[in-house]
């Protein structure tokens, strides 16, 4: 398998020389395969965001160095080696929808593409699949970004990145604030793009659930170092370490372990999702119909 | 980004920074005006005396104080060769037209300079050593006795201090804001001006929407704990005449009086 991500000993530091200089990344080592789907979690202020931030060059290291897509980046980047990255690193930030400001839904979408040079015509066209992909409905895409709802409004902006086609999808808690039904069809629309068009996704979440679901390894980031990296598994397991650094289980997880502690019933492998510990309690639970069946 | 703001506070606990902020306020006015007694060389080293001592008080590096000259530089040298060029008196040592360079021109082309690092100085500590919110309760405070005429002295001074506030946080957004958009293709800073210039608007529509959010919010806010303008509102930072405050008044006496006995009359 191909690296598609590779940190070498990454620091960034925050207004380096003034008496503010806050490094928010030290020594950041790992790499990561391509179509992978990667979970970064950790407190707030861990540096998880100026971790992703490195990932199209918005960041560059204050030491070390970084290859993403074989693209180099170093402390001597130029931002015009890296106009070809940006391209193929896709980045919904933070309440992404910051970002709208043109007049139409359809001209926001298409805005990332007439900015890479592909002309108004095709940028339509490629904008009108963007927005079938986040599935927002036609009758929007002619109203004003402002007059819709903030779950449509979330899904414009993420429209606006898939738009470019990006072979690298990095993904700041990009369901912040959405109601539970958004933030499942969101989660799921990211699952379903990676699958189809082979993606390699980044996830930075605070919920456990999301990354226990989805993610196929965690880092875990604590006051700029990165702890570790796992698969969901290895992580999940190990209660006592997550609790010394005040991380959370999945609910299914949890609900797995107060179940052991309160009986003699054993989980194997342990359960991380729903669907995971309902299998797993009904082989043991007496097999019948329900009634409404 | 950080290069723009001017002046910035640096938190300490020096007894400059603890100093009433009204008494800081008027004084570095003062100090700026004291500034046009001297007229000699040794008025000015009194200046720099006092400046040097109030930085050492202050226990702030130097190079702080540089940074705040350096963005006014052209201005200063450029204000500094004209004094130099239009100037008469003394020996000429160089003579074209109504250019010259007499020995007058350079020794007032120096004191220009001085005049403008001092005033530089003064100003940066003021600001490096009292928080800018401080400044706008201290020019509230200050500007009380205007009510009498009818000005409206509250809501001047509370619209000084949102914007005060809202300066770091606008600029975080402002940042924000042009990383996506950067994640989308705009290159701020390259390309024709008329490119540049219309990179601006994906940066400006957003903050201005955001800016105009914040402030109902903040609007809301506000009116949601009770507020109803200026009239009978206490503070929460009640300024303090103290000792010392009297003390670094007596001190700017004190470099009065030594101006005055060392300029020439
Ligand atoms: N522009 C900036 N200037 C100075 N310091 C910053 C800046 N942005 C972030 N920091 C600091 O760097 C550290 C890491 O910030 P970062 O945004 O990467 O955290 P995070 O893990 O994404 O947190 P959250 O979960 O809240 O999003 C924080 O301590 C923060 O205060
Ligand atoms: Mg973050």
């Amino acid at each position: 398998m191909d690296l598609s991500i590779n940190f070498e000993k990454v620091d960034y530091i925050y207004q380096p020389n003034t008496p503010f200089a806050h490094q928010a990344l030290n020594q950041v080592s790992f790499s990561l395969p391509d179509e992978s789907y990667t979970a970064i979690i950790g407190h707030t202020g861990s540096g998880k965001s100026t971790l992703v931030q490195h990932l199209n060059g918005l960041l560059k290291p204050t030491h070390g160095r970084l290859m993403v897509q074989e693209q180099m980046i170093t402390p001597q980047t130029t931002n015009k080696e890296l106009s070809d990255l940006r391209r193929q690193v896709g980045v919904v930030f933070q309440f992404p929808e910051a970002q709208l400001f043109e007049e139409t839904v359809l001209r926001d979408i298409a805005f990332a593409p007439k900015n890479f040079g592909i002309d108004e015509e095709k940028a339509a066209q490629l904008a009108k699949e963007a927005a079938e992909a986040v599935r927002l409905p036609d009758s929007v895409l002619d109203k004003s970004p402002f007059e819709l709802s903030g779950g449509q409004m979330r899904r414009v902006a993420i429209a606006g990145i898939l738009v470019m086609k990006p072979k690298v999808l990095v993904l700041d808690e990009p369901t912040a604030g959405l109601d539970p039904k958004g933030h499942q069809e969101i989660m799921e629309l990211f699952a379903r793009l990676k699958s189809q068009q082979h993606l390699t996704v980044i996830l930075v979440s605070h919920q456990m659930d999301d990354v226990a679901e989805y993610a196929d390894q965690v880092l875990v980031m604590e006051q700029g170092k990165l702890l570790t990296q796992q698969t969901p598994q290895q992580l999940f397991s190990q209660v006592e370490w997550l609790n010394k650094h005040h991380l959370g289980l999945p609910h299914a997880t949890k609900f797995a372990f107060e179940i052991e502690k309160k009986s003699t019933f054993k989980f194997s492998p342990l359960p991380l999702t729903v669907s995971q510990l309902a299998n797993q309690l009904a082989n043991f639970l007496p097999k019948g119909v329900s009634q409404d069946e | 980004m950080n290069k723009i703001l001017l002046g910035r506070y640096l938190p300490g606990s020096s007894l400059i920074h603890r100093l009433d902020p009204r008494a800081k306020l008027l004084l570095s006015f003062y100090f700026i005006i004291i500034i046009f007694l001297a007229n000699n060389w040794s008025s000015y080293f009194l200046l720099f005396f006092f400046m040097a001592l109030t930085i050492l008080l202050a226990k702030i590096k130097i190079g702080f104080f540089w940074k705040g000259v350096r963005p006014l530089i052209w201005l200063i040298l450029f204000t500094v060769v004209l004094q130099i060029f239009f100037s008469t008196g003394g020996t000429v040592y160089w003579h074209w037209g109504i250019l010259s360079v007499t020995s007058t021109g350079l020794v007032s082309g120096i004191y220009v300079f001085c005049r403008f690092v001092l005033i530089i100085f003064m100003s940066t500590l003021l600001t490096l050593t009292t928080p800018p919110l401080e400044i706008a309760g201290a020019m509230e405070s200050l500007l009380k006795p205007l009510k009498k005429v009818h000005f409206p002295v509250y809501e001047v001074s509370l619209m000084l201090s949102i914007a005060l506030r809202f300066v770091p946080t606008l600029m975080d957004e402002a940042l924000k804001i042009m990383n996506a958009q950067r994640s989308r293709g705009v290159n701020f800073d390259q390309g024709s001006l008329m490119q540049r210039l219309k990179a601006v608007v994906p940066l400006l529509i957003p903050l201005f929407v955001s800016a105009f959010n914040r402030a109902e919010d903040l609007a809301t806010a506000m009116e949601a704990r009770g507020y109803h303008g200026g009239e009978g509102r206490t503070k929460y930072r009640v300024h303090q005449w103290l000792y010392h405050d009297t003390l670094s008044c007596l001190a700017f006496l004190a470099l009065t009086i030594g101006m005055l006995l060392l300029r020439n009359w």
